[in-house]
């Protein structure tokens, strides 16, 4: 980890990434430049297929073919091995999915010490460390659970405090409350922000234009392009659940309008 | 890289337990091919066990000169010996006359196995052996009368020392001296009765219970007036002189043979490796079914692996998005498919053991326990299962990341 406070944390210029060959090519991301400094919350939002995923794929090293300069910490991932990458995942990144990904066969604190395993730790000193983050989520007392006996909102949890285990500079979460209902969502978007609190970059890809709120910068996507970013807009902070630019922003796209109206009559109905 | 070799193992264990059935049935395989090379090997160091048991009792000073030169050590049991059997033995009486000058050579005594039947009351079974061959035998091979005495320089000619059981045979009881056998419509008498020794195994090849013995100018008369060599039995002074006595040997037989290595001097461990004709048949043919069955298990390995790899992609997405290299991975899957392998082939082992005392019932010798045979076993399986399990392995690590994370459970 680069201690230069100066250097952004991730650095994309020109960023491609080509699908297909010939007549049949098309571009998942043509061209994003975007520079994101440490301690920053980001969500990206988009309709589906604007390559939010493969955006959040590609910063977290496991899509390597790509056209355009990525600099994570001031360094070129291009000119890095594949052992070196995989040695940034282990020790720089934390990956949460929508799908919570939890290894089945494996219970709650060895899916939690998973990532130690390719540190190097030895299994007590893993067990060890996975039982203390696991305690920062209420979960001890399902340390050793196997996935299937938890919920959903259980799992997440699980698969965050799994992420972290490591002690990760950048948390990257592809659709983390996807899977969840409102509820167990925010209990997941407040561990997020607290984590953010306490000074780690979290990239967030999510549909939900609620939990933006949660974010300190939006960055909308369309067709492979950043649409609108909220650092380089004038941000007005409102009493509003969404950031005003983006919530005109997101009104004017038809598959995300719906959302934005379904949400707004929620929160009426709770400040009631 | 040490701690993740024990994680591995315990993910491997923890792997293999979740399907039991599967993991076991793919050890099989594996199993059973070690399982036949652990029997065949322990058996024929059993044999070779009585052998050199034989030869240290006799204080060691043994050498042994047979026809054809003889290839060394494990790989005997591998391949049937050359055909020398149907060669005619380039040993002569001239051989013996030069050979007896060495110094340091206390008895010498050549062995010619004439076939025929042997008559008396009733004819003797097929497996009875007629051998021609010098007084001296007995002191060589330590033979002990029953009953009367052994060919010596100054008996009749047309004399016979028979085994005990071969008696009981032909004349229907141990006490036949002064009775007369006839091979090849020549007749003998019985002057000497072998005491039992019942060891079929020994490296006369000779079955001397069931054996006749007469005088090689007898055997040379019976054959023609040609002298049939098939083995020199020669005992030195001491086991010190042993060496030199092979080197002597050596040098006078290049010398006889016109420089043509026809002929082979062994010396203690060589002498015990088992030759016969009828061993090395079964030793083949279980070695043949060893290979096929480490093939069949190590294809079983690799099929279920690829399976196990396919199974679980989604998880192998998984690692490597928390960090895994590729060579982690591979390891993973490699590992595993070393514990099964290994795992039956420790079960082969002990099978194999537990096989061979079950057929040691029927022979005269107990299979030998030896470090080099549970070395075999091991090199054995894990070799299978490395050369089985490497493509799967390689395969799980170059799955791509994202692919695999997409792949459903």
């Amino acid at each position: 980890m680069a201690e230069d406070n100066q250097t952004p944390v991730i650095r994309l210029q020109d960023l491609k990434k080509r699908f297909g060959i010939g007549d049949a090519e098309t571009f998942a991301l043509n061209g994003i430049n975007l520079d994101i400094e440490k301690g920053e919350f980001v969500a990206i939002m988009g309709p589906s297929g604007c390559g939010k995923t493969t955006l959040l794929n590609i910063l977290g090293l496991l899509d390597r073919s790509v056209d355009g300069e990525y600099e994570l910490n001031g360094k070129s991932v291009a000119l890095m091995t594949k052992r070196q990458q995989a040695k940034i995942r282990s020790r720089q990144i934390g990956f949460v999915f929508q799908s919570f990904n939890l290894i089945s066969r494996l219970n709650v604190i060895e899916n939690v010490a998973l990532p130690l395993v390719y540190k190097g730790i030895t299994r007590t000193k893993r067990l060890k460390i996975a039982s203390n983050i696991l305690s920062n989520f209420h979960l001890n007392e399902r340390e050793y659970y196997m996935p299937y006996q938890l919920s959903g909102g259980q799992t997440q949890r699980v698969a965050i405090a799994r992420a972290l285990v490591n002690d990760p500079s950048i948390i990257l979460a592809d659709e983390p409350t996807g899977n969840l209902d409102s509820q167990a969502s925010h209990i997941i978007m407040e561990e997020l922000s607290d984590l953010h609190n306490r000074g780690n970059t979290i990239i967030m890809v999510t549909h939900n234009p609620g939990l933006t709120t949660y974010a300190s910068r939006v960055i909308t996507m369309l067709d492979g392009k950043i649409d609108t970013d909220t650092k380089n807009a004038s941000i007005v902070m409102m009493e509003v659940p969404v950031p005003a630019s983006v919530a005109m922003d997101i009104q004017k796209q038809p598959s995300t309008r719906r959302l934005r109206k379904k949400y707004i009559r929620r929160m009426k109905k709770r400040k009631k | 890289m040490h701690f993740l070799l024990i994680n591995h193992i315990q993910n491997a264990h923890q792997s293999l337990r979740s399907s039991r059935f599967r993991s076991a049935l793919t050890m099989l395989g594996v199993g059973i091919g070690v399982a036949s090379i652990t029997m065949v090997l322990a058996l024929s160091n059993g044999a070779s066990k009585v052998i050199s048991g034989q030869i240290d009792s006799l204080g060691g000073s043994i050498a042994v000169v047979r026809p054809g030169s003889t290839s060394d050590s494990i790989t005997d049991i591998m391949q049937p010996q050359a055909n020398t059997k149907y060669t005619a033995s380039p040993l002569t009486e001239a051989d013996i006359a030069d050979i007896s000058k060495i110094p340091q050579i206390k008895s010498i005594a050549p062995l010619m196995i004439i076939g025929g039947s042997i008559k008396a009351d009733s004819v003797a079974p097929s497996d009875s052996t007629i051998v021609a061959t010098t007084p001296q035998l007995a002191i060589i091979s330590d033979l002990i009368l029953g009953d009367g005495q052994f060919l010596d320089d100054s008996v009749n000619k047309n004399t016979v020392v028979i085994g005990k059981q071969l008696s009981i045979n032909i004349f229907g009881t141990e006490s036949s001296i002064g009775k007369t056998l006839v091979i090849r419509e020549k007749a003998f008498t019985v002057i000497g009765i072998l005491a039992r020794i019942n060891k079929p195994i020994n490296y006369n090849l000779i079955d001397f219970d069931n054996a006749a013995i007469i005088n090689l100018a007898s055997g040379k008369e019976l054959n023609q007036n040609i002298v049939q060599i098939q083995q020199i039995d020669i005992k030195t002074n001491s086991i010190i002189d042993l060496d030199q006595a092979k080197t002597n040997i050596n040098k006078i037989l290049l010398k006889n043979h016109s420089g043509e290595t026809d002929f082979a001097v062994l010396t203690g461990a060589q002498i015990s490796q088992p030759t016969s004709q009828l061993f090395y048949a079964v030793a083949g043919i279980t070695a043949i079914i060893a290979i096929i069955s480490l093939i069949v298990g190590g294809i079983s390995i690799m099929n279920i692996m690829l399976m196990t790899v396919a199974e679980r992609t989604r998880e192998i997405g998984i690692r490597k998005a928390l960090g895994a290299n590729n060579a982690d991975i591979s390891w993973q899957f490699l590992i595993e498919s070393l514990i099964i392998s290994i795992g039956g082939g420790i079960g082969g082992y002990i099978f194999g053991y537990i096989a061979a005392f079950g057929v040691s019932v029927f022979l005269t010798f107990e299979p030998a326990f030896s470090w080099q045979i549970f070395g075999i076993a091991m090199a054995v399986s894990t070799s299978v299962g490395i050369l089985f399990g490497i493509y799967p392995a390689i395969k799980a690590s170059r799955k791509d990341p994202i692919e695999s994370l997409h792949q459903y459970n």
